[in-house]
């Protein structure tokens, strides 16, 4: 059993995602047909062993909290360690753009004292990702290291996901943590930090101590300005990442799920992704479905026409609908001869029957269940 | 420990040797059914319906797959240990005695101190083989407003069928008169679907006396019921409505599974009042590829379909290839079907394999054996180019 404890920071929101972050955290937003985005960070730390996690949250509460439970279905339901609720402060603006805020953890402190683990793996909680944490555990404790920082080789303009590079010696030890925004050199593909990082649990219990009382500091730049003194490597990773910011990252990494490569990383490898299970039949179709390249979740009735789209459980899809480009959330209704292309249901919308709801590719339509009559 | 008011035993021991290829590893209630589920689903789900917790499950044949899906019975909320929960029966050594069960009645016998250990009023003795959708707090309630001693829950079957179940003739007042196992020639046509209620003290004093009894077959329905009509002991039928199949044949289990495609289908697994449970793999939503055509099926969680499927059920995990063509069939999990292959009203075993360029369920010389459906056993792998004709097991 590895030698850690797992943090994740699942209080982050924004303003933009339409509205779909508007009464729940980044981190609940339903993703890839059964999921929550949450799942996949917690999936891969349990798939790599650790039994004690602890998920920061803030408001609005409702949905993560319903969503998590007691930790069953991640295995979590433990004697001995298991999940652990860490509530974070208020924050004052949404979306103020921190990554790991320290005085979040300033409340929780005891959750970080009463464990007897080296290492504290933290991830932020509002990104797609299956992995394995162990190798950048042994790569952490190999160097001897203080924190780790898990990158990624990206494109600095193709891939829009991370804010912060970092720059790193011979041997890995990082020397520079820059914001992307900022550092010009003139490099293609750098090395980006994936929001993901080990560190020593007594030193973070140091930091909390030392930095926690001041307005709202962020750990990554904490550790950036102490690298002189802090022995601070780099680990890279070649997992698929997806970070949700923005309508478009949610539309685009949705319908990444539709290639099979991107399917094949993330789901069918030997590490499951886990969620809550809700015993929904099977999905049925009636003689008039047509379907095709899509991914369509337990529970479904199917009697219309869908094409190149995510459908979630226990949605109803009548006769003569056409569901193009688009993503369902659970229990949506789109009542007979309705049109959907780039829109994204939110849970529970129901469409009168011949509406059309249509976005563009670039610019997706988000429907909230407020939205509509 | 909380008493008891009622204590369920599940009868789950049963090979089900009429189920020919699906039960070479499984016992019949592990067997999958409509998908996702598993036959002892409907049992367990049942009793979790009906405020019982305390539930005992007989097994004895090819136990270990059926074992490991029940666990401690989490997935039918059936896990609590203040109030009883699910506990695995096998059968058992003794100081002197031991055996294996001996007939349904010899098998609840060997429990006795299971059921003494709750000491309920009443025990309910289902069997863990049929689909059906019941609250047997009705049927409980019937008992106790009849002052019975023994229930037995009937429903009505057409007069040809008469031969295949235990019938029951009963007087205006429900009382049962008359018991007759699979007879020829039947007096009504009233048919026990399976589930008994007994006074713990009526059901302890019959097992006792059938123990003693060396001509008995120790057989619920062949020795207990006849005997205690015989005696003398209230017996009423109660009349169960409602949706309910015997799945043991291959026969009934394909009509069984093919009904649940029809629209308005009586079990109505979408009640989100009364949900019927299962113990099911976390696996991704099914994808459907480009390629893909479906018409009037049921598809679960986990599948891959690039080909055509035609009134048909994919359990969870199915991978249909490219140009494959299916229909009529019922593929049961982790199923694959390589490209080109043809399966025409067959029912695939679990983890069975057809290779590329397979024509299963042809028309052929079997045609008229079991309906002409076709069973293919759970593992086996078909090699590429195969033709196997209707009718045939493999």
């Amino acid at each position: 059993m590895p030698n850690a404890i797992g943090i994740i920071y699942a209080n982050s929101s924004t303003d933009n995602l339409q509205g779909l972050a508007l009464r729940r955290p980044i981190a609940a937003i339903p993703f890839g047909g059964r999921y929550r985005i949450l799942d996949f960070a917690l999936s891969s730390m349990v798939n790599s062993g650790i039994r004690t996690i602890g998920v920061v949250t803030s408001q609005p509460y409702r949905t993560i909290l319903d969503h998590l439970g007691a930790g069953k279905a991640w295995f979590l339901d433990r004697k001995d360690g298991g999940l652990f609720i860490l509530p974070g402060v208020m924050h004052s603006l949404a979306g103020d753009g921190h990554t790991f805020c320290v005085k979040d953890l300033r409340e929780n402190l005891h959750y970080l004292q009463k464990d007897f683990a080296d290492n504290v793996i933290i991830s932020h909680g509002d990104q797609i990702y299956n992995m394995d944490f162990k190798d950048a555990l042994n790569a952490h404790n190999d160097t001897n290291a203080e924190v780790t920082l898990i990158y990624k080789e990206c494109h600095t303009l193709g891939d829009p996901i991370h804010e912060r590079v970092i720059k790193m010696n011979e041997g890995e030890k990082v020397s520079g943590i820059l914001d992307k925004k900022v550092s010009d050199s003139g490099t293609l593909v750098q090395p980006h930090f994936t929001n993901m990082l080990i560190i020593r649990r007594q030193l973070l219990v140091d930091i909390v101590e030392q930095y926690g009382s001041f307005g709202c500091r962020d750990l990554v730049d904490i550790v950036a300005s102490n690298l002189e003194v802090l022995r601070v490597y780099g680990w890279p990773t070649c997992s698929v990442i997806g970070t949700i910011r923005t309508v478009k990252d949610y539309f685009d990494r949705s319908m990444d799920l539709l290639g099979w490569e991107v399917r094949e990383k993330l789901w069918l490898g030997e590490n499951q992704i886990h969620t809550i299970i809700v015993d929904n039949p099977p999905t049925r179709y009636t003689s008039q479905a047509k379907v095709s390249h899509s991914l369509i979740a337990s529970g479904c009735y199917i009697a219309g026409e869908v094409v190149n789209s995510i459908i979630f459980r226990g949605v109803i899809v009548e006769q003569g609908c056409k569901i193009e480009d688009s993503i369902i959330l659970p229990k949506c209704h789109i009542h007979a001869l309705a049109k959907t292309c780039y829109a994204i249901l939110d849970k529970s919308v129901s469409v009168n029957a011949e509406n059309v709801f249509r976005g563009s590719l670039n610019h997706p339509l988000v429907v909230l269940n407020t939205a509509v009559s | 420990m909380k008493q008891q008011e009622c204590v369920a035993l599940l009868l789950a021991g049963g090979q089900g040797s009429r189920l020919g290829g699906l039960t070479q590893n499984r016992a019949k209630p592990a067997v999958s059914f409509c998908g996702k589920y598993r036959i002892i689903d409907f049992g367990l789900s049942n009793c979790t319906y009906s405020n019982i917790n305390t539930v005992g499950v007989l097994i004895q044949y090819k136990p270990f797959l059926l074992n490991s899906y029940i666990g401690l019975g989490s997935a039918w909320d059936l896990d609590n240990p203040f109030s009883g929960g699910v506990h695995i029966l096998p059968p058992f050594l003794g100081n002197s005695e031991g055996s294996w069960y001996n007939g349904t009645a010899n098998a609840v016998f060997q429990n006795y101190e299971f059921i003494n250990f709750y000491n309920p009023k009443y025990v309910i003795i289902l069997s863990g083989d049929h689909v059906y959708k019941m609250d047997y707090n009705l049927m409980l309630k019937f008992h106790k407003e009849k002052n019975s001693e023994i229930t037995i829950a009937t429903i009505p079957v057409p007069q040809e069928e008469t031969s295949r179940f235990g019938i029951l003739t009963a007087d205006e007042e429900a009382r049962v008169t008359d018991f007759q196992e699979k007879p020829l020639q039947s007096k009504s046509n009233l048919a026990s679907i399976g589930v008994y209620i007994f006074n713990w003290a009526t059901l302890k004093q019959a097992l006792i006396e059938d123990d003693e009894d060396f001509h008995s077959d120790n057989d619920f329905g062949k020795n207990i019921i006849p005997q205690q009509l015989q005696d003398g002991t209230k017996v009423y039928a109660y009349k169960f409505q409602g949706y309910w199949r015997d799945v043991g044949t291959i026969e009934s289990y394909y009509h069984a599974n093919m009904e649940s495609l029809s629209a308005g289908h009586f079990l109505n697994v979408f009640d989100p009042k009364f949900r019927i449970f299962s113990n099911e793999d976390t696996l991704p939503p099914h994808f459907m590829g480009s390629s893909a055509e479906i018409e009037n099926s049921l598809v679960c969680n986990g599948c891959i379909v690039h080909g055509t499927v035609i009134n048909s059920i994919l359990a969870p995990g199915v991978y249909i290839g490219k140009g494959v063509y299916i229909k009529d069939s019922i593929l049961l999990p982790y199923v694959k079907v390589r490209d080109g292959s043809i399966i025409n009203k067959t029912i695939v075993g679990e983890k069975a394999e057809v290779l590329s360029q397979c024509i299963i369920g042809a028309e052929g010389s079997h045609a008229s054996d079991q309906e002409g459906i076709t069973v293919v056993e759970d593992y086996h792998i078909i090699s590429e180019g195969s033709v196997i004709e209707a009718g045939m097991n493999v």
